[in-house]
């Protein structure tokens, strides 16, 4: 309250209001809050009203603290505020712009924090009366738009971004804000791609403009018909996904950055850290040093851009040099053209194009790559609330970019490549990588190696089981886009192949713990499968013959695991129980690798035996897989490459909803107007008037 | 469809003025009538008498077609006849056609060399005198011959640069006009650099036709523009600057040498008779007091013109006039084109050209192959954002806008310092690209049908918002339109799906394995097929390259050009388009490619010799564009990696690698590929020679898919050879590698190239000149290392051995491959190479 008094004090000073102690704009929202009406002796009363500095705290409170009687009496005027509000959003005079900007979003705030349980019809009749409603808010509306699109100021925009996101999140649950009906009706679609489309506007607000979009996007989804999703769904024009791109870009960029420098402040107490690490394998008090605060919101975003529109997978490709300052206007950004494209000759603005600059060191970089990097950061640590959702929603992410055919293209492209650090988890059994050695390759061993990385650091007793099955049906995706184009992609298979070894070793040595919670049968079934393609259709996509036989070579040295993995199914699937169908599953998927096992193993052996050798070496091994391949006989599985399609409903809605709710609260507490309030304003707007 | 593009102007017949398209100026012994007024030529005693043809603002959009050049030409041969032969009776008629005793075309112009000194200069009363020296018979001889049949664009070359008659060039000069077009332009070096470091009779000859194809032809004007500037390089700072060849230049870039619109094409003065100093379009860059009141009336007689125009236009019958008005203003309209400064017609080439260059300028600073190629990418994919626009790639051989550069696909190239890289640019031909409308843009993500919401009311928007850029590219050509709108609303349509509230995506994945829900049968396979069938489809695919960072142009290179083509095509949001076309190009910044374009020249002149005499030599001119002289652009030889390349990855030798490429000796393939390889190498092994092209190292040999090899880099020719080292003294690189893939030296194959350059040797011997002329006038003011020292020209007559007997020559042949064979030098430039370059 210090700083109301502050404010306060502050209009002492200055405004010749003849009662001391009260501004005067709380006097007149005392009026307002009195039975009668304001303007009835002062027909001036509400342009006076607006040219009064918004006492928000005061308007709230007193919004908040009038009980349910009392809201009959002032509806009135209450209706009548919001009618005036919206009317001087009209005028010329900017500061009653800012006014009623302000006024609104403190109308919109204090009437829902008093009436948390009211219907939102109640609330919709409190603030601007049933029957005038519709038209008010298409008024309200059409307004913010022609604010939004003008050319006015720019913290005006901001203002009207500030007040949307304000109305988008004044409730938990978007879908119960029934205001946003009329949002719906009412679009301003059009004005947040504008904002988008254009550099320098995209720079200011692009970040507020995804966000509400991603926001509105989420209104009754799986409800209704959401015009925003439809919209969304079909926006083609380059310049404005790509400006949406650039803004996730951003963001993205510098969540790695800030990580980045936190990383490096806790260097010296990292390896100090680490080596005293005896028994866990994670560092936890040096990673919690490290969090930084997640972007679930602009993730959503991006995820909606992926999920909903075809075309932005386009932009996950769209390469740019990297950024380390988001937001100062210089930013190189790759579109410059608003006019129609096709006529633009690449004429004199194709020279004065930000130039790209020209630090050898930057590296070329797009949004995947960023995303990426991201991902392998907020997957680090899934102890969090936080942090589980955005790596869930990362590899949500993957998972439709994956299943993109366009998006696969460009990941295997093999004219596209780069080097993409992953941050990797510090452990104790393996040395830091050392980032340079990193050779530039296709986007898609980046996220092969993002997936074996989640792999092989996330196998806790805390088991996040749905990460897993995500994380191994993306490799199956990739897997079944190689198979169908015969892309022999030049991957070290054989680290995916030991991380999944382990993966099934973990399930067998936790077996009880995780059966608990957990249907650990469908994720070892998924992943036997994984092997199954490789030998049924590794021909297709192999890079080299001899990596078929080294991945005969990895299935006989750890035989061990399957034999056991078979053993444990059998024994599931003969018992009668609730995981007898599923175990069952897996033994049959096992049968090429069991008889993988079981030929060669005797040969193994008698090689070993004639030839009085104890220990085979590598290459002896392969001599022996190389040669005795023409007696084994496999069985063909059915329906290997086949996957069952990402789709949002039924299954990640639950997920989703939690996941718009806690954005919704985020953004709340963040959207301060207090922040964009008054000095910047005034300032700005005094020498206007 | 040239006069479709350029509708004569309607006052064509209602002009009072009875002669609107030439202007033949009025020598003082004969004056022409239609001529109104005289007054403005500046009264110079000495004006030359003959005329040229002369360009007005009038005629600018007027093509002087073979006919009318060819009237001119009579009349100044009438002229010349008259004056310098009064006693002929050649006058009552035009010669005959050329007696057959003419078909050595050299002959004449040898006579005439031996007895005209190198002297003063022509074009003064010195001049005047020496005509009336000349021997009657031979002038004779010549004028029969400037009327044969057989008098073709590269005798005019030749004529125009020995002839010190001030005459004759006139003549030439007009005379250009009746060629077709293609043929003046391979000369288009040589033109302009006659009209640079020549005397003015020369120039004032070449520069009516030159700016008569300026106007027509935007292309033509830009190359003009660029030649202009790279062939004034070398002269010194101070008279380059005031230079005509600078002056024109400028004149050119001004644009000011456009087709006029429809009321200076009105302009009565435009007919004002010829100035000598120089034409009337260019009457404000000369400074002169009388012309430039001239060009100041012309402009305010402008205003008259245009209540006449409208008065025209209303009357006229032809809707084609309509229509031209109407192209005029819809481009006007079109504010980007308008803003963007004086010279509109030719920026958008210009600024295309510049930003590739700056790309180019700004690789140079990187350290790294990879991080050049990163570089190179991101920076092509801005560029995209400019596409498509009027811009086109000079080195094509048909008409087209740019649409696309698909970056992902471009290449640095291997180069110690500089960075020159190699664009694929997807192109959509068109009929004329100064007409032709620039087609639409289709976003990067079009390719991809739309998530379909198509049949929802609210997908409004974008339609409204393509219709918005539609409207804006001005249409020339109603027909064109089909494909720009239709063929997106194709695409999006492809995938019809019913739209549902998680606008999930349906799967498109081709079901490739068969759930077998009916025959339970369980398959079975054998492991060792898998296996199998993995090595054979690993051997079978066509032997790609390895991606080495240090090297990224040995795979681009090596993929098959169709396949790239169908890739790219593929890949593309234009690919649908039928008149998709996919073109290659090679930026080079700050390479002088001056003498590459020479040796395009020359090598061009060769082939064509070698056809017309029918000898199977092969060569393949690739296409060079000078930008300047430090600047330029090359045309890829498609489906050709380096020998050095091939060696590397392949690690076979060259035999080796013809076997595992084409198949084992007896096989067709592999016979022809051996029979294209000796063609080409005897080709290139007489090129080598009569170029002494030198610096013939593994790297700047091609071979390409059908096994002809191919010379590149004709950076060390003539008189130069790389850093003076006194290697490479054979006469061409001929190492026991290539004997070992023709069969051997005792083979039939290797005698077949012996053969081959004998009889290739002989065929150029015979047009010997076709080819010495090219580079004789290139000589001119130049600094090109390949002109150092004097004896250049001598040294290369030499080589054609006039002198010798066919036996002897024969004799000459063998020396020369068996000193090839034998020669250490080669073995040693390579090893050389090997160590300082890492070229194998």
């Amino acid at each position: 309250m210090s700083q109301v008094e502050k404010k306060a004090g502050l209009l002492r000073r200055t405004s010749s209001s003849k009662k001391p102690l009260k501004e005067k704009v709380v006097l007149m929202y005392d009026e307002i809050f009195a039975k009668e009406d304001p303007a009835k002796n002062n027909a001036r009363f509400w342009d006076e009203l607006f040219l009064m500095k918004v006492n928000l705290e005061y308007l709230e409170s007193k919004l908040e603290s009038v009980d349910g009687e009392e809201v009959q009496r002032i509806q009135d005027n209450i209706n009548s505020l919001f009618h005036h509000c919206v009317q001087a959003l009209g005028e010329e005079h900017q500061i009653k712009v800012v006014n009623a900007l302000q006024t609104l979003c403190a109308l919109f705030r204090g009437v829902h924090q008093k009436n948390k349980s009211a219907s939102g019809f109640d609330i919709i009749n409190m603030l601007m009366g049933f029957d005038k409603a519709e038209q008010r808010m298409k008024d309200l509306m059409e307004r913010l738009d022609s604010l939004l699109c003008g050319d006015g100021s720019e913290s005006l925009k901001s203002l009207c971004l500030k007040l949307l996101l304000c109305l988008v999140t004044v409730t938990d649950n978007i879908s119960q804000n029934t205001i946003l009906e009329y949002v719906m009706i009412n679009s301003i679609f059009e004005a947040i791609l504008q904002i988008l489309s254009d550099v320098s506007s995209r720079g200011q607000h692009g970040y507020d403009a995804v966000v509400l979009l991603a926001l509105l996007v989420n209104y009754r989804k799986y409800e209704s018909v959401n015009p925003y999703i439809v919209k969304l769904s079909i926006v083609d024009d380059e310049p404005t996904l790509d400006g949406m791109g650039m803004v996730v870009h951003q963001a993205l960029t510098e969540y790695n950055r800030q990580y980045k420098d936190k990383e490096e402040e806790n260097q010296g107490g990292f390896f100090s850290t680490l080596t005293s690490m005896v028994g866990s394998m994670f560092i936890a008090d040096a990673d919690e040093k490290l969090s930084v605060q997640t972007n679930e919101a602009i993730l959503l975003a991006l995820y909606e851009a992926v999920h909903l529109n075809r075309n932005f997978i386009t932009v996950l490709a769209q390469s740019h040099p990297e950024i380390d300052i988001p937001t100062t206007p210089t930013t190189p950004t790759p579109t410059t053209p608003t006019t129609p494209l096709g006529t633009t000759p690449p004429s004199l603005d194709m020279m004065n194009n930000p130039e790209l600059p020209l630090d050898p060191n930057l590296q070329t970089s797009n949004l995947l790559i960023t995303f990426l990097k991201y991902a392998s950061i907020v997957m680090q640590d899934t102890k969090d609330e936080h942090r589980l959702n955005s790596a869930r929603l990362c590899l949500i992410i993957l998972t439709c970019i994956a299943e993109d055919q366009y998006a696969d293209a460009f990941l295997h492209d093999d004219n596209m490549n780069f080097r993409v650090n992953l941050h990797r988890m510090p452990m104790r059994h393996r040395k830091k990588a050392v980032d340079k050695n990193i050779p530039s390759r296709p986007l898609v061993c980046a996220v092969l190696d993002l997936m074996v990385e989640f792999i092989v650091t996330h196998m806790m007793k805390d088991f996040p089981m749905d990460l897993y099955l995500r994380c191994v049906q993306i490799i199956h995706k990739l897997l079944c886009y190689q198979k169908k184009c015969r892309i022999r992609l030049h991957y070290t298979w054989r680290e995916l192949w030991s991380a999944l070894i382990n993966l099934l070793k973990f399930l067998l040595s936790n077996e009880t713990t995780l059966l608990a919670k957990h249907n650990i049968f469908h994720l070892a079934l998924l992943v036997v499968n994984l092997f199954n393609m490789f030998i049924t259709y590794g021909d297709t996509f192999l890079p080299t013959s001899n990596s078929y036989d080294e991945l005969y070579y990895e299935i006989v040295r750890m035989h061990q695991v399957f034999d056991n993995l078979y053993c444990m199914v059998l024994r599931v699937s003969t018992n009668t129980g609730q995981w007898k169908e599923a175990a069952s599953k897996v033994t049959h998927a096992l049968v090429n690798v069991r008889a993988i096992i079981n030929h060669f193993n005797p040969k193994i052996e008698s090689y070993a035996a004639v030839n009085h050798i104890s220990q085979l070496s590598e290459e002896q091994v392969l001599e022996v897989v190389r040669s005795n391949y023409d007696t084994l006989t496999l069985k063909l599985q059915d329906g290997l490459d086949q996957f069952e399609r990402y789709s949002e409903q039924p299954k990640e809605a639950a997920f989703f909803k939690e996941l718009v709710r806690s954005i919704s609260l985020n953004v709340r507490k963040n959207v301060s107007l207090n922040t964009l309030s008054q000095d910047v304003l005034l300032k700005e707007f005094s020498t206007i008037s | 469809t040239r006069s479709r593009s350029f509708p004569p102007p309607p006052s064509d017949q209602n002009s009072p003025c009875p002669s609107p398209s030439l202007s033949i100026s009025s020598s003082p012994s004969l004056s022409l009538p239609s001529t109104p007024s005289s007054s403005c030529g500046p009264p110079q005693a000495v004006t030359p008498p003959l005329g040229v043809i002369s360009e007005g603002v009038a005629e600018l959009s007027l093509v002087i077609d073979a006919e009318v050049a060819h009237r001119a030409c009579q009349e100044v041969l009438q002229k010349v006849k008259l004056k310098q032969l009064p006693a002929a009776p050649s006058s009552a008629a035009p010669s005959p056609p050329a007696a057959p005793a003419l078909n050595t075309p050299v002959k004449p112009l040898k006579i005439r060399e031996e007895d005209d000194p190198e002297g003063p200069a022509p074009g003064s009363v010195k001049s005047a005198r020496r005509r009336q020296r000349h021997n009657p018979s031979k002038q004779s001889w010549l004028l029969r011959l400037f009327e044969s049949k057989l008098f073709d664009v590269s005798m005019a070359i030749s004529y125009l640069h020995n002839s010190k008659e001030p005459g004759v060039q006139a003549y030439i000069g007009n005379r250009l006009f009746s060629f077709p077009h293609e043929e003046v332009d391979f000369y288009l070096p040589q033109l302009l650099n006659m009209y640079i470091h020549m005397d003015e009779d020369v120039g004032d000859a070449i520069k009516p036709y030159v700016v008569h194809r300026c106007r027509q032809s935007i292309s033509f004007s830009l190359q003009c523009a660029w030649l202009l500037g790279a062939y004034s390089s070398d002269m010194h700072i101070s008279t380059q600057r005031h230079s005509r060849g600078t002056k024109l230049r400028k004149l050119i870039l001004s644009d000011e040498l456009k087709p006029a619109g429809p009321r200076a094409r009105r302009d009565p003065l435009t007919l004002t008779p010829f100035c000598p100093v120089a034409s009337p379009a260019a009457i404000g860059e000369h400074g002169l007091s009388p012309s430039k009141r001239t060009h100041q009336r012309s402009k305010s007689d402008a205003t008259v013109s245009i209540s006449l125009s409208s008065n025209l236009k209303r009357t006229a019958s032809n809707p084609k006039v309509e229509s031209s008005q109407d192209e005029d203003s819809s481009s006007s309209s079109d504010s980007l084109e308008f803003e963007a400064g004086p010279p509109v017609r030719l920026a958008p080439q210009r600024e295309f050209i510049k930003s590739l260059m700056g790309i180019g300028k700004r690789l140079a600073t990187l350290p790294t192959k990879e991080q050049k190629t990163q570089r190179l990418v991101s920076e092509l994919s801005l560029l995209n954002h400019k596409l498509p626009a009027r811009v086109w790639l000079p080195t094509a051989a048909f008409d087209h806008h740019v649409v696309r550069v698909p970056h992902t696909q471009a290449v640095v190239l291997n180069s110690k310092d500089k960075a020159p890289y190699l664009i694929y640019v997807e192109v959509l031909e068109c009929e004329n690209f100064e007409t032709s409308s620039v087609p639409i843009r289709i976003p990067e993500n079009r390719i991809r049908s739309t998530r379909s919401v198509e049949n929802l009311p609210d997908c409004g928007m974008t339609a409204e918002q393509r219709a918005g850029s539609f409207s804006t590219v001005p249409n020339y050509d109603n027909d064109d339109e089909a494909w720009s709108v239709d063929d997106i609303g194709e695409l999006q349509v492809e995938l019809p799906e019913i739209h549902t509230n998680s606008c999930d995506n349906i799967s498109q994945f081709s079901v490739d394995s068969i759930t077998s829900l009916e025959s339970k049968e369980p398959i079975f396979i054998a492991a060792g097929d898998i296996r199998r069938r993995l090595s054979e489809q690993l051997a079978q695919a066509p032997t790609t390259f390895k991606r080495d960072p240090e090297d990224p142009s040995a795979v681009a290179l090596k993929e098959p050009w169709e396949e790239k083509v169908r890739r790219i095509r593929e890949g593309s949001p234009y690919g649908h388009l039928p008149y998709w076309r996919l073109l290659s190009v090679i930026v080079k910044c700050g390479d002088d490619l001056r003498q590459e374009l020479l040796a395009f020249q020359v090598l061009q002149q060769l082939k064509s010799i070698w056809e017309q005499e029918r000898v199977p030599l092969w060569i393949k001119p690739y296409k060079i564009l000078v930008l300047s002289s430090d600047s330029g652009m090359i045309e890829p030889v498609v489906n050709a990696v380096s020998l050095h390349q091939v060696k590397k990855q392949s690690q076979l030798s060259l035999l080796d690698y013809f076997l595992q490429e084409h198949g084992t000796p007896t096989t067709e393939a592999f016979l022809s590929a051996q029979r294209n390889f000796v063609q080409s190498c005897a080709g290139y092994s007489l090129i080598c020679y009569l170029l002494q092209v030198k610096d013939r190292h593994n790297g700047n040999i091609l071979l390409d898919a059908e096994g002809h090899i191919i010379h590149i880099d004709f950076g060390f020719i003539l008189s130069s050879s790389p850093k003076n080292l006194g290697f490479e003294t054979s006469a061409f690189k001929l190492t026991t590698e290539f004997v070992d893939v023709m069969g051997g030296s005792d083979g039939d194959m290797f005698n077949y190239y012996k053969m081959l350059m004998l009889q290739g040797l002989i065929a150029a011997r015979k047009h010997m000149d076709r080819v010495l002329q090219i580079v004789e006038i290139m000589q001119q003011g130049t600094q090109l290392p390949c002109f150092h020292g004097s004896s250049t020209m001598r040294g290369l007559k030499e080589r054609f051995h006039m002198s010798l007997t066919e036996e002897q020559l024969q004799l000459l042949v063998d020396q020369l491959v068996d000193g090839s064979m034998r020669s250490l030098t080669t073995k040693l430039y390579d090893g050389f190479q090997y160590l300082t370059n890492g070229i194998m």
